[in-house]
């Protein structure tokens, strides 16, 4: 102890019995759920995805709109509050616009995508003289007050007397022991295992999930991972993608699909929804991704579409006809616009 | 001499007669056969007159159930209650007796067809004592109606507070979805030199749709059910509209006053309720506003609170109309919105900021109170927070602060109450109550 105090730090000790309740969180798979969990393991999508570029065309992709970002929300209080009123001139008002545009866009800001985080098993010594001192293995944590919680040194005497550092699991709970952030269960909820996710996934509080999941862990956990794909999955396949637009998630969501090239439903939700600037963006990100050639020119066109449709997609069908319909639409307008100019005599 | 002597041997038989039809319950009884005292009587030589031979029937009926004035404030009601009066001659008709007989011109007519009807016995009929019995039982104990406890006034069995539906319907005209509420039922005198004291009964009613339209009368009957129906259907006549903001309260805080009655309206969100006089909560049930804080303060003189009130409620402004009176945009700023300005009304024409100057009240509640300060009492910590006792108290309960947090997380966690050394030690779990079946064995 008296060699660790030289380091001028604060250093918290806890000494843990082989107790059930410290055990590595583990969390019972029950494979109930149709979904696998398919993490970013292999390839790190980080530079793609803190790209300046595709940030901004994810974003036109989440489609923000103010009265979504600031809807009602429930704060948990047991009685609500008077609102304010306030008397303002024009000038008032729209700089109180401004300042709430400036605000949705932090309340937009996309969780990160990243690649799982490596395991982390350094030994630091052996000493097998310490063997059999105690049952209980000894934790060291560095509790010096300005630390990042991911710079903090953690570690831990094993009570066959290996000091090694700790692993993730480990260092979330020790960090969440000393600086617990609000929100955050020092034992993810049961709510993240299988059997109670699923419950949640087909009430479509997809929103809930995935909020919470980013108030427990880091967005590099396996957990966190495993959670928000399998809800990610969940949206696609029932194409719930409305429930998550003008909220943060919508970007990873699209990043998740594009990564995958599982782009079909949401492209044929844009289609039908008439959204074909956004489908043209969505299809931009598809060429960034998979480094393929679509020639997006112009926002409007749908040449880029059909092209995509025939070498790329998995619907063809479904989606052809969308194209098709929206085309028709499209022409059905231009000729009431023409009618229309002819009847009031303009051209 | 003999005479004489005849004369007492015979007012003795009378005496033993009469004892022999002495009433042997102790419960008021009305005599029932009559016929058969009068018989023996008409058959004796009255000497001398009491009053159970002076009296007619109804007199003596009404002395043995009924208290005179005097004798009440002496307190000798007490004996005399209704559950002891009964009417023994209610259920019996002359001619149907125990006896299942037949009485030709009494109890059956004399010819049947064109048979002479005899006179013939019957076989006793079971039931009817049974009915009797019945009868007599129900006597003297009257219940009202059972009430449904939502139905039920402000306090007991009285009217205020309770509801006597829609007014009458006018022609084509119906009043649906309305309700009236009656807020006061008093009697009232009036005195003249001719006709004395008279004695009436004054109702007062706010009838609504609960959707802002509602109104109040009071009506005048000698019978409540008169003087109810009358204020009701006058209510009906004098409808207002009321502004309703959002549906549920009201557009802004508001002073209102009648006479001396002072009232302090304010705003209340969704889910907060009618924390108010009763009388202000059953005219917003019937208005439709939800949720509202109102203070009376001065005299509660229920005719001027509600006169005072429903000004208030009529002097409400729009936020259109402060809006265009202030020539500023209204804007609110909810916690649950993440403060995102909702413009609530805006006038057709803003003013500029130099325009606005600096002595012009900008803060909405004061403004709709037009500059009027609601003083706010601070309330005193009771006596007990200054004692020792109290802090030792504290001090103890500090330990178990997060107790029922720890209890929910741990039943979530693992379905019991456990210590860190169950794992080792089963047995350091909870005592349980064992279940109910074995305790009812041993």
């Amino acid at each position: 102890m008296a060699a660790l105090r030289l380091f001028s730090r604060c250093l918290a000790l806890k000494k843990y019995d082989s107790l059930p309740n410290i055990a590595p969180v583990s969390i019972i798979f029950n494979r109930t759920l149709k979904y696998l969990p398919k993490e970013y393991n292999e390839t790190d999508p980080a530079p793609l995805f803190f790209n300046g570029e595709i940030q901004s065309l994810l974003k036109t992709l989440t489609r923000v709109n103010l009265n979504k970002v600031y809807r009602r929300r429930k704060l948990g209080q047991k009685k609500l509050d008077l609102p304010t009123y306030k008397f303002v001139t024009d000038e008032q008002l729209q700089e109180m616009m401004k300042d709430a545009e400036v605000k949705a866009d932090e309340l937009l800001q996309m969780p990160p995508v990243l690649k799982i985080r490596g395991v982390r098993d350094r030994v630091l010594s052996r000493d097998p003289a310490l063997q059999g001192y105690d049952a209980a293995t000894y934790i060291f944590t560095d509790i010096t007050f300005g630390i990042k919680n991911i710079d903090r040194i953690i570690i831990a005497r094993e009570p066959d007397g290996t000091l090694r550092e700790a692993d993730w699991p480990l260092r979330d709970r020790m960090n969440q022991v000393y600086f617990p952030l609000p929100g955050r269960e020092l034992k993810p909820p049961l709510m993240f295992q299988d059997n109670y996710l699923e419950k949640l996934l087909t009430r479509k509080e997809y929103e809930f999930i995935l909020d919470r999941s980013c108030i427990q862990f880091e967005p590099d956990d396996l957990d966190y991972q495993r959670v928000t794909t399998i809800t990610y999955q969940h949206v696609n396949d029932n194409n719930d993608f409305e429930i998550l637009r003008s909220t943060r998630h919508f970007g990873p969501l699209a990043f998740f699909l594009l990564w995958h090239k599982e782009i079909d439903n949401l492209l044929l939700d844009l289609i039908q929804s008439s959204q074909i600037q956004e489908a043209n963006v969505l299809l931009q990100l598809y060429e960034k991704f998979h480094k393929v050639e679509l020639n997006v020119t112009g926002l409007q066109n749908t040449e880029a579409l059909e092209k995509y449709i025939k070498e790329f997609s998995n619907k063809r069908g479904s989606l052809e006809l969308a194209v098709q319909a929206y085309k028709e639409l499209e022409e059905e307008k231009k000729q009431m616009e023409r009618d229309l100019k002819h009847v009031h005599g303009v051209a | 001499m003999a005479t004489h002597i005849l004369n007492i041997t015979k007012s003795l038989q009378k005496l033993t007669i009469n004892s022999r039809y002495k009433i042997k319950s102790t419960e008021c009884v009305k005599p029932c056969v009559p016929q058969a005292c009068e018989v023996i009587f008409n058959n004796v030589i009255r000497s001398s007159a009491n009053f159970f031979g002076k009296l007619p029937a109804n007199a003596l009926w009404k002395g043995i159930t009924s208290v005179s004035n005097a004798g009440r404030k002496r307190g000798r009601a007490k004996t005399v209650s209704k559950k002891n009066i009964k009417d023994l001659n209610r259920g019996q008709i002359i001619g149907v007796g125990k006896a299942n007989i037949v009485w030709p011109g009494l109890s059956a007519p004399i010819i049947r067809g064109k048979e002479l009807v005899e006179q013939q016995k019957l076989p006793e009929d079971p039931d009817r004592e049974k009915k009797l019995v019945q009868l007599r039982d129900t006597m003297g104990t009257f219940k009202f109606a059972k009430l449904n406890p939502m139905d039920r006034g402000w306090t007991g069995a009285k009217m205020p507070g309770r509801s006597i539906g829609p007014p009458d319907p006018i022609g084509e005209d119906k009043f649906d979805g309305f309700d009236t509420r009656v807020l006061e039922l008093k009697t009232v005198f009036n005195m003249k030199g001719n006709f004395g004291r008279k004695r009436r009964l004054s109702v007062f009613v706010v009838t609504g749709n609960s959707n802002g339209l509602a109104g109040f009368a009071t009506g005048k009957g000698l019978e409540s059910k008169i003087a109810l129906r009358k204020a009701k259907n006058r209510a009906g006549q004098k409808l207002m509209h009321i502004k309703i903001f959002r549906n549920h309260t009201v557009y802004h805080d508001f002073f209102t006053r009648f006479g001396s009655t002072k009232i302090y309206v304010s705003q209340r969100p969704p889910g907060h309720g009618l924390i108010c006089h009763r009388a202000i909560k059953t005219i917003c049930n019937v208005v439709g506003i939800k949720d509202l804080y109102a203070k009376v303060e001065g005299s509660t003189n229920l005719q001027h609170v509600v006169k005072a009130f429903f000004l208030g409620l009529l002097k409400q402004k729009t936020h259109q109309e402060i809006a265009e009176e202030k020539q500023l945009h209204l804007v609110e700023l909810a916690k649950e919105t993440s403060d995102f300005p909702t413009v609530l009304a805006s006038p057709s024409k803003c003013r500029e900021p130099k325009d606005v100057s600096n002595d012009e009240i900008l803060n909405f509640t004061q403004y709709a109170l037009n500059g009027k300060v609601v003083y706010r009492k601070r309330r005193e910590a009771p006596f007990f927070t200054k004692l020792k006792s109290w802090e030792m108290y504290l001090k103890k309960q500090e330990k178990l602060r997060g107790q029922q947090q720890v209890r929910i997380n741990m039943l979530a966690e693992y379905g019991e109450l456990r210590s860190f050394l169950t794992e080792k030690y089963p047995e350091c779990r909870p005592a349980k109550k064992p279940p109910k079946e074995s305790q009812e064995e041993s």
